[in-house]
């Protein structure tokens, strides 16, 4: 691949993790929401947005709804046991549902073809939108772009709710249950958006992975995935959607960067990405201990200039 | 306490046990609209845990009593309900978000904010607007009667003791209830500032009409605000009366004596 | 009767780590990820010691165990005790990181390949209908024993007591002169060391992969809460009752095989609805 293609692909990985960085930051660093499996909106989004497509044979951008849709109704699932299950134990039951909803596409390959094309042996032949129409050397930068517009309407949304009073309380709840619910909010309904918004968009990224690489199976759903976005979050900063996005650009770079580093090194590519594994793992222990704020801090919302435009009316 | 119809909160027989240990053992209250009503009692006297029970933060021991606030049944309701219905309260240690400012911490305050569904917020962009600049110039008042006008954007988790009681003082008056509960909203506040909070207390009740009840340890701040007294001691109503009546009350004075000391 | 061997193989193993898992969180308040990591770590230690350094896999075991014990030691002095009195999120988040970092450090020494010790192949006894094998039995005696010592280590010495009264109340502890860093240290060093021991156990009865840590923590966490997070004997009773569940659900409900593992999670999360403290836990406020 020329370098120039290989920044493009990069750079759509960059795009898709950015979005399920935004989402995660969007539950945990706004909402104060330990979400463990975010990887099941992923894996939700690209299954979906595939048998739609494959199977019903919808177009693409249909596909990619149905993704938003199946993400946002799993959100709205999991967000459920949150008004009476503590922080660390909704964790953990994230953690399962995660794994059920994987264990789910491995046992079931019904959904596509029969047994020796779906479950386990994923699905292959996702067909890539408007193929057939861009000329084949210049896709990659036309899925970029494709990506990037998703990336920056995922942005734009979620920037703005946090700044509006629901966001607001939002950022309340972050810190306890107890204050919203004194001053008469209600928090489940709150959690239950913040989840279900959240997790639609976070299935879009899985529509988008789907149609880019063509090929999707269990595997590449399984809980790591969860770690490396909680990755890119904590080193981004949590709270802060740019962050999420330089986040999720970093710890990508990082890792595709390392991909080189065996024309250098005498290590095989199977230890390699165990070293890279580590690395990441070190990197979240290391932003724990020391750095916790991470890369860009949260915008603290100022009103002393609002102030006077209101009280000159 | 005769006049029933003016009635604001009715607690009778309230029951409330954390496993063996039983912490309101059939209390009764009664707070009347308009007056500013206190709650005294040693530590461990049930004085928090009924607040909770009203407000919803626990719920009441089954088979027991009940709690009506304007005529409506409010105990097994939801805090945030219970909040909906006309009643806020502060806690004993003062909530303050840390990563929120001031200024902010108010403007959650405020009720019905159309701004907290996500459908007005894209389709009615000016409703919004308006809201966020009727609460900006409510909310800019209330924080000169409670002088954190310097504070606005200050992060409240960087505000000291006393100015946090302050702050909570302040999420109160945005939210505007009927009844506002204050769980020792003078602990921890230096002498002057505790005057302040009185005056605002005060001149609060000549104003709006609002109700208060507040649990407090301070005999000066009950004598110069409260109309009537309830005493708690080991979950049992021991006493009421006006602050005169309560302070020479012998039955008070040992409570005080043989518990610990306040 | 089948049924029942195979289940008590499993509560054997989910214990061991159960109790170390619990009792970390009932000191320390938050759920260690990282806690099933060290399974594998001290199944991979005896591997190296009995298939390399020539010891026989009872004396690896042997030596692997405190070895294993000890770095949950230093991984407490290192990392988690800096974060003493942080949010259990951030804990938890934590445990993750490492859990990761160690999982590959493992896979990057040993790789992915299935490995077994180095013992044979012994054939199953049939005891009443149901087949097992020795070293099964060995498990079960094993973890029977070791819940034993543990029982009397907690209630009958000074240790036992110390530990007790931290868990309960650490300023309290403190106040009566128990040094409870010491405490926090010992309890790293047992919970550790019975999750080396399960591992190894594990490692003996089926086999050793890296996975082998990350695949059965939702099943620990799963008889830990059920149990009541926080109660050692609790744990057990987890442990008892979901190695139970597995297989009568296998056999019985015949639900397939592949979704074994679902077995455990769906108990997680119907338990989590249901009654979070679970069996034997202090009920939540």
């Amino acid at each position: 691949m020329g370098i120039v293609n290989y920044l493009a692909h990069i750079g759509i990985m960059i795009g898709i993790y950015g979005i399920l960085s935004l989402t995660l930051n969007f539950q945990y660093g706004f909402t104060g929401l330990v979400n463990f499996g975010h990887v099941a909106f992923f894996a939700l989004g690209a299954y979906g947005s595939t048998l739609l497509v494959m199977s019903g044979g919808t177009h693409f951008l249909v596909g990619l709804i149905g993704a938003f849709i199946i993400g946002g109704i799993f959100g709205l699932i999991i967000s459920l046991p949150t008004g009476n299950l503590k922080e660390d134990y909704w964790a953990i039951a994230t953690l399962a549902a995660a794994e059920i909803v994987r264990l789910f596409f491995v046992n079931e390959g019904w959904i596509y073809g029969g047994p020796y094309v779906a479950g386990p042996f994923g699905i292959r032949g996702i067909p890539s939108p408007w193929s057939n129409v861009i000329p084949t050397d210049v896709y990659i930068f036309f899925y970029l772009g494709l990506v990037a517009i998703f990336l920056l309407i995922t942005y734009l949304f979620l920037n703005f709710l946090s700044n509006t009073p629901f966001g607001r309380v939002l950022k309340a709840i972050r810190e306890g249950d107890d204050l919203p619910k004194a001053l008469g909010k209600n928090v489940f309904s709150f959690k239950a958006r913040s989840m279900g918004i959240s997790g639609a968009f976070a299935g879009l990224a899985g529509g988008l992975f789907a149609h880019y690489v063509s090929f999707i199976s269990p595997y590449n759903f399984q809980a790591i995935e969860t770690f490396i976005v909680w990755a890119m979050v904590v080193v981004g900063g949590i709270g802060n959607n740019r962050g999420a996005i330089a986040g999720a650009a970093i710890v990508q770079l990082f890792y595709s960067s390392t991909r080189f580093l065996k024309d250098y090194v005498p290590i095989d590519s199977k230890t390699l990405a165990s070293v890279r594994m580590i690395a990441i793992g070190l990197l979240i222990v290391l932003v724990m201990l020391f750095w916790q704020e991470g890369l860009i801090k949260e915008k603290k919302s100022e009103y002393k200039n609002k102030l006077k435009r209101v009280s000159h009316d | 306490m005769t006049d029933t119809n003016n009635t604001l909160l009715s607690v009778t027989d309230i029951h409330k046990s954390f496993g063996k240990l039983k912490a309101l053992n059939g209390v009764d209250m009664e707070v009347e609209a308009g007056s500013i009503t206190g709650l005294i009692g040693p530590n461990g006297s049930g004085k928090t845990t009924l607040f909770n029970v009203v407000t919803g933060f626990y719920k009441k021991d089954r088979g027991h009593g009940k709690i009506l606030f304007q005529g409506t049944q409010i105990d097994g309701m939801d805090p945030s309900q219970i909040a909906d219905e006309g009643i806020q309260r502060t806690f004993q240690i003062s909530q303050a978000t840390r990563k929120m400012t001031v200024m902010e911490n108010l403007l959650l305050a405020s009720k019905q904010q159309p701004g907290e569904s996500i459908f007005n917020s894209f389709f009615r962009p000016r409703l919004l607007i308006n809201t966020e600049q009727d609460q900006l110039r409510k909310a800019h008042e209330i924080l000169e009667t409670i002088q954190l006008e310097d504070l606005m954007d200050e992060f409240a988790g960087n505000l000291s003791g006393g100015q946090k009681k302050l702050l909570a003082l302040g999420r109160m008056l945005m939210a505007d209830p009927e009844l506002m509960m204050l769980d020792e909203p003078t602990a921890g506040v230096n002498p002057t500032l505790t005057n302040d909070l009185l005056e605002i207390i005060q001149k609060l009740r000549q104003d709006t009409g609002k109700t208060y009840f507040l649990i407090e340890h301070s005999m000066k701040v009950i004598s110069s605000l409260c109309d009537y007294v309830y005493v708690l001691d080991f979950g049992e109503n021991l006493t009421a009366g006006t602050p005169e009546e309560v302070q020479s009350d012998e039955k008070v004075l040992e409570a005080y004596l043989t518990g610990q000391t306040s | 009767m089948q049924v029942i061997f195979n289940s008590l193989i499993r509560a054997a193993e989910l214990g061991l780590l159960a109790v170390g898992l619990t009792m970390v969180y009932d000191l320390l308040k938050f759920a260690n990820f990282s806690h099933t990591t060290f399974a594998t770590i001290g199944a991979y230690l005896a591997l190296l010691l009995s298939s390399n350094a020539g010891l026989s896999v009872y004396l690896g075991a042997i030596i692997a165990i405190p070895v294993v014990g000890l770095l949950g030691v230093l991984l407490d002095k290192v990392v988690f005790k800096r974060l003493r009195g942080s949010s259990p999120v951030i804990l938890m988040i934590t445990s993750f990181g490492v859990s990761l970092a160690l999982r590959n450090v493992i896979r990057a020494i040993w790789g992915s390949d299935i490995r077994s010790f180095d013992i044979p192949l012994y054939r199953g006894i049939n005891i009443l209908g149901g087949m097992i094998t020795p070293i099964q039995i060995g498990i079960i005696v094993i973890a029977i024993v070791v819940m034993i010592i543990f029982h009397i280590l907690l209630h009958n010495t000074r240790l036992g007591k110390s530990m007790r009264a931290t868990s309960d109340n650490v300023s309290l502890a403190q106040a009566s002169g128990i040094e409870t860093e010491k405490v926090i240290q010992v309890v790293w060093f047992i919970g550790t060391a019975f999750a080396a021991l399960a591992g190894i156990l594990m490692g003996l009865d089926t086999q050793v992969q890296p996975r082998m840590g990350f695949d059965i923590i939702i099943p620990v966490f799963s008889a830990t809460i059920l149990g009541g997070l926080g109660n050692p004997y609790g744990a057990m009773l987890g442990a008892l009752a979901l190695g139970f569940a597995e297989n009568i659900g296998i056999t019985w409900f015949n639900i397939p095989t592949g979704y074994k593992p679902a077995i455990a999670f769906g108990i997680l999360i119907l338990i989590l609805l249901v009654r979070p403290s679970g069996i034997m836990g202090k009920k939540g406020l």
